[in-house]
């Protein structure tokens, strides 16, 4: 039963299959030479491309961190609680 | 960084102020908290009570030193487009930290754990794989904490335009961190990152909106004319290039979240929802810092074209004239931003020496050499050493080796080898002491050999990431043939997920 409400990261396959996925997008080896262009925002096309699966590694970190990490903080905000009440 | 515009008088009122605020959130910290340097955890910890707004920017301007940009902004300048790298090298420390930091940090509270080898020595309880962890660690914070002195010493003597001399500039920014660090510890490192990373954030911010208004305003111009002078700067880069890049990420992101500094503010944070929210936020951090800062190294390959090696390490200090000469809000700014810079250097070789100075006082020397010291002692016996320590850097120091990055990519090599015994460690009820001894010193062999004799890179991979294969690969073949038999029951607890709430 409390097995059920841990959430650790290291446990979820599919976490690392994902950041796998990205991290394979940032790197430009799929790129052919022509990709240079068009500039996008000033970026050459591989770079922009590149630059754009980093911010999705850092929202996908970031929610990571937030959604799916949860060992002792129901127990150690519940023992707050009962601190901040007596 | 010679000849600042803004050399002089003025940035020597803005480092005294610096200076000054250091000492006194030092005092601050350490006041009126008489446990503070009686335990080791009051001390090297901040009593592991560090809140969202502390645990965040000390983890910022730890992980962010003034090499993030006097080092990185000449990368992008002489490597070009592919220097982006450099965001997704400094993210994906939040993704290794996600593989180890949330069960990390239950045992190390549980099991009160002061310093990275405290977790070593719980988990395989060998003095061989202690000490060698130990001497592996103080090496690779050993070699951090020396390019953070020689870049205090470049920044302050470039800032003030030689006024302030390298070798004073260093005596008087080490006395300045050893005396905050000495009254307030953890607690002082931790506020004064505060101070430290929000001036590095604006400051890097203004710096690339002058960079770009000295080009006109346009980030795409200076991409054409960069395609049209340097066309291998914007080109898709080759097969090698690609192939560094990965390494690039095994290699910071595996070494960066296992320094000992960084492991240390796990067991700092007040709770778990303290410690994933302050990752959270990191990993939008890279982003607004090496990503600015990677723009600011373009825009200068526009504004100072064909600048030489030796010549593009002068880059920010060269647009930083520039900048300055605008108009008056931009020469303050400027003036407070490298300001900036030196306390960012400062807050990391702080973190650094902290950490250091515990693993000499709990590890060296309350494991091996007075177990039965008080911890009073032991703190003690943690900041003389420290002092030692940075005495004995600082020697080294009047004569700085390589360029910042060079100095940058060594530690990683032998520090980076302590991972496997610290991940698979936590995970692997089976993993047998001997293997991850032999692995370990396996690795660092390699790594440090493929260093010395010059092969920093095999087909673009590093030789930390080839030294750490061998050592993975030792840990696991050693391990699958005589695997380890634990009696231990509190072991046998903390390695079981299912225990880990209780």
């Amino acid at each position: 039963m409390e097995d059920r409400t841990i959430k650790e990261p290291i446990r979820k396959k599919w976490i690392w299959v994902v950041l796998a996925i990205i991290t394979l997008g940032v790197v430009p080896w799929y790129f052919p030479d022509a990709a240079a262009e068009p500039y996008i925002l000033g970026f050459p096309l591989w770079a922009f491309i590149s630059a754009a699966f980093s911010i999705l590694m850092c929202g996908y970190l970031s929610w990571l961190c937030v959604n799916e990490w949860n060992i002792v903080e129901d127990q150690e905000e519940a023992e707050r609680a009962k601190g901040d009440k007596s | 960084m010679n000849d600042l515009a803004f050399a002089g008088t003025d940035g020597i009122i803005i480092l005294s102020a610096f200076a000054i605020i250091m000492l006194l959130i030092g005092y601050l910290s350490g006041r009126g908290d008489k446990n503070l340097h009686h335990s080791l955890s009051g001390y090297y910890l901040a009593g592991r009570n560090l809140g969202f707004i502390a645990l965040f920017f000390t983890l910022y301007a730890t992980q962010y030193s003034g090499n993030t940009i006097v080092g990185y902004a000449p990368t992008a300048y002489r490597t070009g487009f592919s220097w982006i790298q450099s965001i997704s090298f400094m993210t994906i420390i939040i993704g290794i930290y996600l593989l180890f930091a949330p069960r990390l940090y239950v045992i190390a509270k549980k099991r009160n754990f002061v310093t990275p080898t405290d977790w070593i020595d719980h988990r395989f309880k060998s003095k061989a794989v202690t000490l060698l962890s130990i001497f592996l660690m103080l090496w690779g914070l050993g070699n951090y904490l020396l390019e953070q002195l020689v870049a205090i010493g470049q920044a302050v003597s470039g800032m003030t335009g030689g006024t302030i001399p390298y070798q004073i500039a260093v005596i008087v920014f080490v006395a300045v961190m050893l005396a905050y660090e000495w009254m307030g510890g953890m607690k002082a490192v931790a506020f004064t990152d505060v101070m430290q990373g929000i001036v590095l954030m604006i400051g890097i911010i203004v710096f690339l909106i002058g960079g770009l208004y000295l080009v006109g305003g346009n980030f795409s111009d200076v991409t054409r004319y960069v395609a049209e002078i340097e066309p291998a700067k914007t080109a898709v880069p080759p097969m090698e290039v690609n192939i560094n890049w990965l390494s690039m990420l095994l290699l910071v992101g595996l070494g960066a979240s296992i320094y000992p500094h960084a492991v240390q503010r796990i067991y700092s944070a007040q709770s778990e929802k303290t410690l994933k929210k302050s990752f959270a936020r990191m990993a939008w951090m890279p982003p607004i810092t090496t990503g600015l800062v990677f723009m600011v190294g373009i825009i200068g390959i526009m504004l100072f074209p064909g600048l030489d090696k030796t010549g593009s390490e002068q880059l920010v200090g060269l647009m930083a004239n520039e900048i300055a000469a605008i108009n008056p809000f931009y020469y303050w700014v400027m003036i407070i931003f490298f300001g900036g810079i030196v306390a960012a250097i400062i807050s990391t070789a702080d973190s650094v020496l902290l950490s250091f100075s515990s693993m000499l006082s709990n590890d060296v020397y309350g494991k091996f050499i007075n177990p039965q010291a008080s911890e009073h002692k032991k703190v003690m016996v943690g900041k003389v050493c420290g002092i030692i320590a940075i005495i004995f850097l600082l020697w080294i120091a009047w004569n700085p080796p390589g360029t910042l990055y060079e100095i940058f990519v060594l530690k990683f090599e032998l520090l980076v080898q302590v991972f496997p015994a610290f991940v698979l460690g936590l995970y692997w009820k089976r993993l047998s002491g001997k293997a991850v001894f032999w692995g370990m010193l396996s690795g660092a062999i390699l790594a440090g050999l493929l260093t010395w004799t010059g092969y920093k890179t095999i087909y673009g991979i590093h030789g930390g990431v080839l030294g750490l294969g061998l050592n993975f690969l030792i840990c696991i073949a050693g391990t699958l043939l005589a695997p380890a038999v634990s009696k231990s029951k509190v072991l046998e607890e903390d390695l079981s997920a299912i225990n880990l709430k209780a």
